[in-house]
């Protein structure tokens, strides 16, 4: 090995990479919102007992994620310049079509394992449909899905990386940036490697941590009560 | 050398951490001989068993099976364990298999058996327990009596010299459970070498030469069947006999 | 070969036009996919048999490399294989097996994960019994544990081998000229991303449709019974 280490030239351009983080981070929670919302939505369609609607929600589903998500960024970026969105709201289009379709069929495959029963119970004591789903059905399901929700949070927070390609401005592309002027290119990948590395254990660090979720039932126990 | 005794456990100790498990356990069993082995949930019953396979290693006093230390570093344990067969409370089964299948896959690797010899035992095995015509089910298109059927067969196509059961019918519906005893019946009457863990007091009463009755990690008693089912000596044997014969 | 099977006339004319071309980086992304799913699926297999069976040494470092590649972008895995990686160790190499290579280590770490939790869900009592009748510890392994643990991450392999095809889409990014990468170059010469883009996508839709419904065969056909 030859190579000369030099980690000065990154040190130089933080502020440049600060930049690109924050604008991961935006890009991320931007994203996560509404793909959470829709998610649950279709996710809860998907689930229900209308042909239609599970119909209409699996080629959503199907639709949604069967494409990659760097087309998806060109065709919001390129396809429909028309719109003239401005690159980051066609990033977080993009982001959240197709990752809402993999929250929803998360929360399809959650609210099937919850026990059939459940729900007629609920209903046997009064509650209405949606006070059955809202305060019976949805508790149990997220608990079920939570973990798996979260490294799906870690995967938006990863894919959001692409949003480079249609020169948003977020890590990657600064650091295709940094590279380009220092010619640091194991200096610089690394770093980047290491930031995404520390946004991805912080989220998972954050979400082991919120009440209820962390000592949540396993699916068995669930069946059991 | 047919005089020594089958089974020997010799003040065997054992603990999970600091929780012990076993304590100064030592059991005697002789060739032809069934002992069952009861006492409350929890007291050691399944460990002990299994100390006699070397299925849990243990810390302290000696375990010989035919003679041969079976905790000691220099025993081939798949060759010792291919001489005895163990059939377990939830069967068990391995359920990418059918129930033929089930009974050939240890005579072919753990015995060498030849395929088509290891075919024709298994299917004699599977006649003999009653099942000739499902040997090609698989385990989840079988009742629980008939799995355990299934298992019991699995064990004895080792043709093994003891038998070792864990509650075999713990896990049964109540009709099925004769079918399972009626079985292991049969075996006993032929001479088999039997260890039985299980709850079944009329099967012990009935089969048994001896019954041990376990407490806290101890073997409390250990007496032949009658002097046991007559006036156990210890206050736990009694509370815990009232207790099941009033279900 | 691909021409046969295409109803060419049914083709929007910019399609028509730069098929061959277009067809080559299909081609290419066929052999990204298929490089990484073999490549992967063994070194998941070995990785996640490692972390299974607690290897000393090797397993605390194959959990290593697991967790630093499922926590980096693939973007920035290939980057890596394709600029520090040679950078560091002083060798040239070419986009094409950059991406390959990036492709095997990137989708190896998420299938090792499967491997692992899908040996794990196996019943120990399987494998006591298999021990009570004499069987060796790699037998049953061989013989009991690894068919089980294989029919039930049939689902989730097949779900990371329909996202490894989808993401062999960055590769253009590192300038290989697979689909992606051919549509984009088509695009910048004839200016039609509409009608471009739509036929790429739909080109993706409909091979991991088809790739995902060929998991759910094989799982249904091998699908535990229980
Ligand atoms: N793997 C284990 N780790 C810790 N404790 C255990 C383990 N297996 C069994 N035990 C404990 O050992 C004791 C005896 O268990 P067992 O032999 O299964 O009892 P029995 O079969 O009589 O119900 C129990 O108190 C049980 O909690
Ligand atoms: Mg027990």
């Amino acid at each position: 090995m030859h190579y000369q280490f030099d980690w000065s030239q990154v040190w130089q351009h933080r502020d440049l990479i600060f930049d690109g983080l924050l604008v991961t981070v935006a890009l991320s929670v931007a994203s996560l919102v509404p793909t959470l919302i829709i998610g649950m939505l279709i996710g809860t369609l998907g689930a229900s007992g209308s042909r239609a609607a599970r119909t209409a929600a699996g080629l959503y589903v199907e639709g949604m994620r069967n494409v990659p998500l760097l087309i998806h960024m060109y065709v919001w970026y390129m396809a429909l310049a028309f719109l003239r969105l401005p690159p980051f709201a066609c990033a977080v289009l993009g982001l959240t079509l197709y990752s809402s379709a993999y929250v929803a069929e998360l929360v399809r495959s959650g609210i099937g394992a919850v026990p059939r029963g459940q729900a007629r119970a609920a209903a046997a004591s009064g509650l209405r449909p949606w006070q059955a789903l809202l305060l019976v059905v949805y508790p149990q399901a997220l608990r079920i899905i939570a973990p798996s929700l979260a490294s799906l949070a870690s995967q938006l927070i990863k894919d959001s990386s692409l949003a480079s390609v249609i020169a948003v401005a977020e890590l990657s592309y600064q650091a295709g940036a940094i590279e380009g002027q220092t010619f640091r290119t194991f200096e610089v990948y690394i770093t980047i490697a290491v930031l995404y590395l520390a946004l991805v254990l912080l989220v998972s660090f954050a979400i082991d941590r919120i009440p209820g979720l962390r000592d949540a039932p396993s699916v068995g126990r669930i069946a059991d009560a | 050398m047919s005089e020594t005794p089958l089974i020997v456990l010799d003040r065997v100790c054992k603990q999970y951490g600091t929780t012990p498990v076993l304590r100064d356990c030592s059991l005697t069993v002789a060739r032809g001989e069934i002992v069952v082995v009861c006492g409350p949930s929890g007291s050691g019953k399944s460990t002990l068993i299994k100390c006699i396979n070397g299925l849990e290693p243990y810390q302290s006093g000696s375990v010989r099976f035919d003679g041969e230390e079976v905790g000691a570093r220099t025993t081939d344990l798949p060759r010792l364990r291919s001489r005895i067969g163990m059939v377990f409370q939830s069967f068990e089964l391995y359920p990418h298999m059918t129930a033929l299948r089930n009974v050939m896959l240890a005579q072919v690797h753990a015995l060498k058996r030849p395929r088509a010899e290891a075919r024709a035992r298994s299917l004699d095995l599977l006649a003999r327990v009653g099942l000739a015509d499902r040997a090609e089910a698989y385990p989840a298109d079988l009742s629980g009596g008939q799995q355990q059927r299934v298992a019991i067969a699995r064990a004895l196509a080792l043709d093994p010299i003891a038998m070792l059961f864990d509650e075999p019918t713990s896990a049964l519906d109540p009709e099925m459970i004769n079918e399972v005893l009626d079985v292991m019946t049969g075996l006993a009457r032929d001479g088999m070498t039997m260890v039985v863990v299980t709850h079944e007091m009329g099967f012990a009463r009935k089969v048994a030469n001896r019954v041990v009755f376990m407490d806290e990690g101890r073997i409390v008693e250990d007496r032949p069947s009658e002097a046991f089912f007559g006036a156990p000596v210890t206050e736990r044997a009694r509370v815990f006999l009232s207790k099941i014969i009033a279900h | 070969m691909l021409e046969a099977l295409l109803p060419e006339a049914l083709l929007p004319e910019v399609i028509r036009q730069n098929l061959p071309f277009l067809l080559a980086g299909l081609a290419m992304t066929v052999r990204l996919a298929a490089i990484g799913i073999v490549g992967g699926t063994l070194l998941g297999l070995l990785v996640g048999v490692i972390r299974y069976a607690r290897v000393p040494v090797l397993s605390p470092l194959a959990a290593l490399y697991v967790e630093i590649v499922r926590g980096t972008p693939l973007l920035v895995v290939l980057f890596i294989c394709y600029f520090a990686i040679p950078a560091l160790l002083g060798y040239r190499t070419s986009a094409v097996n950059a991406a390959a290579l990036g492709f095997v280590l990137f989708i190896a770490a998420y299938l090792a994960e499967d491997v692992r939790s899908g040996l794990r869900s196996v019943p120990p009592g399987l494998a006591r019994a298999g021990l009570a009748t004499g069987l060796s510890t790699v037998q049953v392994f061989r013989l009991i544990v690894l068919p089980q643990a294989l029919r039930r991450i049939i689902p989730p392999v097949f779900s990371q081998y329909v996202r490894l095809f989808k993401f062999t889409s960055v590769a253009s990014v590192i300038g290989v000229r697979e689909l992606t990468g051919s549509a984009l170059l088509v695009n910048a010469r004839e200016f039609q991303p509409v009608v471009i883009l739509a036929t790429v996508a739909l080109t993706y839709l409909v091979l991991c449709s088809t790739l995902s419904l060929v998991g759910r065969l094989l799982y249904a056909r091998l699908s535990v019974r229980t």
